[in-house]
């Protein structure tokens, strides 16, 4: 419908290009959704009192910048889905002559607010969304924290010609590249998104997330992806949830009631279903512009930071985008708005003053964002921090990477130190040190957002105000423990315990080892997917997490993975009908995903189907086959097999993984019914030589099986095992009387 | 269509397309942002504050000068401060305000004095120049002059009873009011829609001395080319044979595409060789240059000018070399600001353009500043070239050169109020002839006569570009 009603515009653009006017009246305007809220408390105590997406960025409430990227864009509705705080942020819409279409200037046709009451996730968001019918056509959504200054006409332009060639063709997502080094921005990342793509086209394929602290460091590549003549595994993309979408993507959020996050359950589930529903998600890959989301405190330092250096350009203070603002830019780099007073003597570089904010004399100011009708007083130093709006900073005071927000009172000379957030309206008497560690977070409100009953010890004797705790507080200090930190709590309590506004600052330790994982995951990850183009094999993304110990936690899946995986391989390799094993390969890698499983399981798995298969083999009912032909056969009976228990079952050539496979296959015989010890021995043997020649396993392998104690555990493993002395000793002796040996070998069987 | 033009994304284009079927406050926030965003910029400006000018005065309700002048003054305001790096718009809104008083200066004489001033005006002798230029402008703007100068000359001879600057040419409630308003209104669209022409034209105009400034088998270094210099070149490739050398910033696209291919294409075809040259290659080259052509953004009161950042290094090559260097700009770029007010401040574009924010350690380690403009001195400039006349020596106050442009114009003499402050380098002499021509120049400039009267009194130039046309 859409697609026809663009052809028609666009016809009738050509038919009439000279008739003005007739532009506005197009079927397609373009509509934006903007999630105001992401149901995150990365900005607490700030965020009790005021919803995020009004916060000050450099001066600038944080929505300005959304709805300003959108309106370059050439939006016209949009809709403002609000969650915590949705009366204040109407209000201020309201209220803004820039942006109330009712004041007629505008550039929005139509701005609407949607509530929805018991909304928990993003999910819910747009599964009321696609409940209202509002969208008619392609729509941008985007998050209310969004800055960004990449023009998006290309994109879209793409986007509409791929949804006419292939109606399947759903979403773009909007990429940003980072490069060989990942900067600042990306370095603040707790989660690496990772995206398989399709270079040619832009089309994604696969998405999943690394973070540090999982248990596993692997991503497994779906096996689909390789049958795309090529693809792109990259982790050095920024995504800062710009989606150009169709109507159909709020149809899939539908249809999985379940889904909360668009990144980590939606696309990862769309793209995984990609077999049930067809739906084809692609990426914009851009390489010039800025693109960032202010969503987690550090992030909040870093595009401040960029915003400064006019990496955001032309959303720089000194542009006054914002109505009543008249900044000018001013020496050292600095944007100052008229009617400050700055003493002669203070200095001021690389920083943005607001209006009527006052400094004494022999003030420093460096790097930092102050708002308006500040009160600085005399020999204060400020560095690297944010001050928001009617904020008194009393003489001699000094103030270090923190966030100060709204009518804070600091006294004389106090010392605030790194990493410090002073929530509204709090008061720090004359002479107080703040601690160090943790980093102080104060508020007037408690974590329910009740007032907190002052704490004298720390905000001093006539301040107001009190420690700031959050439920999950526990882990501020609980360095050790983190590998059991879920994830998203790290992501969201890490950085607000830490939110580490100088990443060079030592008390941060926490985070700083993260960042360097952050960094190493990268690198490794390049590293290893370009092994995965070559050798196919599973991925090893990052170093820091064992993968032995994931077995007892997932015990009780892998007792249905185990069942359901042999049961599968064990019936395609019987069906007699069709010798093709790739769709047993494709069964086999779906159960795989929705376990979880490790690759132990696989590889026990896969060593117990064909061993079952082959005892199979040597009863009388299956054809009575010797044990060598019966092992022969039951690998190369179906096409593909082979290559799977490569990839798949070993999917290594080192010589502990050969071994592993070894040893499965040893265990697996044991249980097979009604098979006596010597014969299970011949079996194994038999199997181990056929392994060999298909060149799946490797002499070391196999060797190192034979020398591996657990070989030998119990009487009846000692007899399977000794039945392969014949077979080791062949191995050892010679590789270049392969023939000679053969024969012989066949001999002692 | 082109297929760029499919998209969302507002441009200038849209919002012209669109001015009528959208509301006034509209289009002007629009282009507003359009400003802010750098979506319209350098020659484009001029245009698009003339064109929403002309909107402002033939859509909005007034009804009488002051409300008009008071208009266009707020809406002229909030352009400029839109964009303070472009002082053009200041100045077509200073044109624009000139001409509302203009135009109320004349329908207010002819209510007071009757029809037979206008006949009197109208009998005026307009002189011919015995020695006029042959290579004069166009008629186009010598009719403007004149058309200037008698409406100057009805403001002069009234101007004594203004009070102030900024309300000297009010119109006293008369009971014809409404007809007065809508023949005001018509007659100021009719003068900006001149000052469009004007705008328009501009480039072509100076194009016309291109084949003076240019001869055969001379080598002509351009430093990042205007719309101006790029028509004058072709123009001059129509008569002449030579060589340009085309400077641009040393920035290796991921297009691998050389800048100005379409230039350089039609420069090509006309016979003309081509050199593309990066910064860095100046001063190699320089000693085989015969002249350089910059275009200037603006021109300052000093004769100083606001150009594309990096023309300051092109322009002193140039000078250790004693290579001229002409700058192109028509006579709309003339702004009464003085650089010492700071205006000339440079602009600072998007770091981005050099350092790629993908580039993460030289995102941390450097601090960027990419000036988009930059002030380059008079003493540096040897030609200016407008669309009115050429050529002048370098580091004389703009206003004296104007007076010479409009000497050799031939424009009518009239009755003036001389500046007290004007320079004396002019030789007595010509003084009578020169002074007569004062006022069309200070009309073309923008400057309001009253606002020159006050000036006069107190002897100094304005300072402020905003203070002029009121805060």
């Amino acid at each position: 419908m859409s697609k026809q009603a663009s052809k028609g515009a666009a016809a009738g653009k050509a038919k009439k290009p000279t008739k003005a006017g007739t532009e506005e009246k197009r079927e397609d305007v373009l509509q934006a959704v903007v999630l105001a809220d992401s149901f995150q408390d990365r900005f607490r105590p700030f965020s009790l009192e005021k919803p995020r997406c009004l916060l000050p960025l450099a001066n600038v409430p944080l929505i300005e910048y959304t709805l300003e990227f959108l309106a370059s864009n050439g939006v016209q509705d949009v809709f403002i889905y609000c969650g915590a705080h949705s009366e204040m942020i109407e209000e201020y819409i309201h209220n803004s002559m820039r942006w109330n279409p009712a004041h007629g200037i505008s550039p929005f046709a139509s701005v609407e607010f949607i509530r929805v009451s018991d909304a928990t996730s993003t999910g819910d968001f747009l599964r009321d969304l696609d409940g209202r019918n509002l969208i008619s056509g392609d729509f941008i959504l985007v998050h209310g924290d969004v800055v960004a200054n990449v023009p998006l006409d290309a994109a879209l332009a793409k986007h509409r010609a791929r949804r006419e060639a292939n109606r399947d063709a759903c979403m773009t997502m909007v990429l940003r590249e980072i490069g060989d080094q990942p900067h600042r921005a990306a370095n603040t990342r707790v989660i690496t998104p990772i995206f398989v793509v399709e270079p040619s086209t832009g089309r994604c394929l696969q998405y999943d997330e690394m973070h540090p602290l999982q248990s596993d460091g692997y991503m497994i590549l779906d096996p689909a992806v390789f049958s795309y003549p090529e693809f792109e595994i990259r982790s050095d993309l920024i995504d800062c949830g710009i989606d150009i979408c169709t109507p159909e993507v709020l149809a899939l959020w539908s249809e999985s009631f379940d889904y909360e996050l668009p990144r980590k359950n939606f696309l990862h589930g769309v793209l995984k279903d990609f077999e049930l529903n067809g739906k084809v998600i692609y990426t914009e890959i851009v390489e010039e512009g800025y693109a960032a989301r202010a969503n987690t405190l550090r992030m909040y330092d870093c595009i401040s930071k960029d915003i400064l250096g006019r990496w955001t350009f032309p959303y720089v203070p000194d542009s006054n985008m914002v109505r009543d603002q008249a900044y000018k830019r001013a020496r050292e780099g600095s944007c100052i708005e008229d009617g400050t007073k700055l003493a002669k003597d203070s200095k001021v570089t690389k920083s943005v003053i607001g209006r009527r904010t006052t400094a004494g004399a022999g003030t420093t100011i460096t790097r930092s964002i102050i708002g308006r009708r500040c009160k600085i007083g005399q020999n204060v130093k400020i560095e690297n921090s944010y001050i928001w709006d009617d904020t008194t900073v009393g003489d001699g005071s000094s103030i270090v990477n923190s966030i100060l927000a709204d009518s804070v009172i600091i006294g004389k000379d106090c010392i605030i130190p790194e990493g410090s957030l002073i929530s509204y309206g709090v008061h720090i008497s004359d002479g107080t040190h703040l601690p160090t560690t943790p980093a102080p977070r104060i508020s007037l409100l408690t974590q329910e957002g009740k007032p907190a009953s002052t704490e004298a010890s720390l905000v001093g004797k006539s301040g107001s105000g009190a420690f700031f705790k959050e439920t999950t507080g526990d882990d501020i200090d609980s360095d050790n423990d983190e590998d059991e930190v879920d994830p998203s709590a790290l992501d969201g309590s890490l950085f607000y315990t830490h939110p580490n506004l100088n990443l060079s600052s030592e008390s941060i330790s926490t985070l700083a080892s993260h960042s360097s994982f952050d960094s190493d995951d990268e690198d490794q990850a390049t590293s290893g997917f370009l092994q995965a183009g070559s050798s196919n094999s599973r991925n090893r993304l990052s170093s820091f997490a064992s993968n032995d110990s994931e077995a007892a936690a997932a015990a009780e899946k892998s007792d249905a993975f185990h069942g359901d995986a042999v049961h599968g391989l064990v019936d395609a390799l019987r069906n007699a009908d069709s010798d093709d094993f790739d769709s047993a390969k494709l069964e086999f890698m779906g159960l795989r995903l929705a376990n979880d499983a490790s690759d132990g399981m696989m590889r026990r798995a896969i060593a117990e189907a064909f061993v079952s298969r082959a005892s199979e083999l040597l009863s009388p009912e299956n054809g009575g086959l010797d044990s060598k032909k019966a092992a022969e056969t039951a690998f190369t009976e179906k096409k593909g097999a082979v290559k799977f228990i490569k990839e798949v079952g070993v999917g290594s050539e080192k010589e502990t993984v050969q071994a592993e496979f070894a040893l499965a296959m040893q265990k697996s015989l044991l249980d097979v019914n009604g098979l006596e010890g010597s014969k299970a021995g011949r079996l194994l043997a038999a199997m181990l030589q056929q392994l060999y020649i298909l060149d799946v396993l490797e002499e070391d392998g196999i060797l190192s099986w034979w020398g591996d104690s657990r070989a030998a555990e119990t009487e009846g493993l000692r007899v399977v095992r000794g039945e392969c002395r014949d077979l080791i000793k062949w191995l050892e002796e010679a590789e270049e009387e392969e023939s000679e040996e053969v024969t012989e070998d066949e001999d002692s069987e | 269509m082109a297929p760029s033009q499919a998209g969302y994304a507002p441009t200038l284009e849209k919002l012209l397309k669109s001015l009528k079927s959208q509301s006034l406050d509209a289009s002007i926030e629009a282009l507003i942002f359009l400003l802010k965003r750098r979506q319209v910029k350098g020659d484009d400006c001029a245009n698009a504050t003339a064109r929403m000018l002309l909107q402002l005065v033939a859509r909005s309700q007034w009804h009488d000068v002051d409300e008009l002048l008071l208009k266009v003054q707020r809406t002229g305001a909030r352009l400029a401060q839109a964009a303070p790096h472009e002082p053009v718009i200041g100045n077509i809104v200073r044109r624009v305000l000139g001409l509302i008083r203009d135009e109320a200066t004349e329908d207010r004489n002819a209510d007071e004095f009757g029809s037979e001033s206008v006949t009197d005006l109208q009998s005026l002798p307009v002189p011919t120049r015995p020695g006029a230029n042959p290579s004069r402008p166009s008629l186009v703007s010598i009719a403007t002059t004149a058309q200037m100068s008698k409406s100057m000359f009805n403001l002069l001879s009234v101007v004594d009873t203004a009070d102030s600057p900024m309300t000297g040419a009010s119109t006293p409630v008369s009971q014809a009011q409404t007809t007065s308003a809508q023949a005001l209104r018509s007659e100021v669209i009719d003068g900006i829609e001149e000052i469009m022409d004007e705008i328009s034209q501009a480039d072509d105009q100076i194009a016309t001395f291109a084949d003076i400034q240019i001869h055969p088998g001379d080598y002509v270094l351009v430093y990042l080319p205007s719309p101006a210099v790029e028509r004058f070149l072709v123009k001059a490739s129509a008569k002449r044979r030579f060589t340009v050398l085309i400077t641009s910033l040393n920035m290796p696209k991921a297009t691998g595409e050389a800048p100005y291919a379409a230039l350089r294409k039609k420069l090509n075809a006309a016979g003309v060789q081509t050199i593309n040259l990066a910064t860095n290659g100046l001063m190699a080259y320089m000693p085989r240059v015969n002249k350089v052509i910059f275009g200037a953004k603006a021109v300052y009161q000093n004769g100083g000018l606001l150009v594309d950042s990096g023309c300051y290094i092109a322009a002193r090559a140039a000078q250790e070399y004693s290579k001229p260097v002409i700058v192109l700009s028509g006579v709309y770029k003339f702004c009464p600001e003085d650089p010492a007010d700071g205006v000339s401040s440079a602009e600072l574009g998007n770091s981005s353009t050099f350092v790629s924010y993908a580039d993460g350690p030289a995102v941390d380690a450097f601090e960027v500043e990419n000036t988009v403009s930059e002030y380059l001195p008079p003493e540096l400039v040897d030609i200016y070239l407008t669309n009115l006349y050429v050529s002048f020596p370098g580091g004389v106050d703009v206003f004296e050169v104007l007076l010479l442009l409009t000497v050799s114009i031939g424009a009518p003499k009239l009755e003036v109020i001389l500046l007290e402050s004007w320079p004396t380098t002019i030789s007595p002499k010509k003084w009578d002839i020169l002074s007569s021509s004062t006022h069309e120049v200070v009309d073309a400039m923008g400057y309001d006569a009253a606002h020159i009267q006050a000036q006069q009194r107190t002897r100094s130039f304005p300072q402020s570009p905003v203070g002029s046309f009121g805060n």
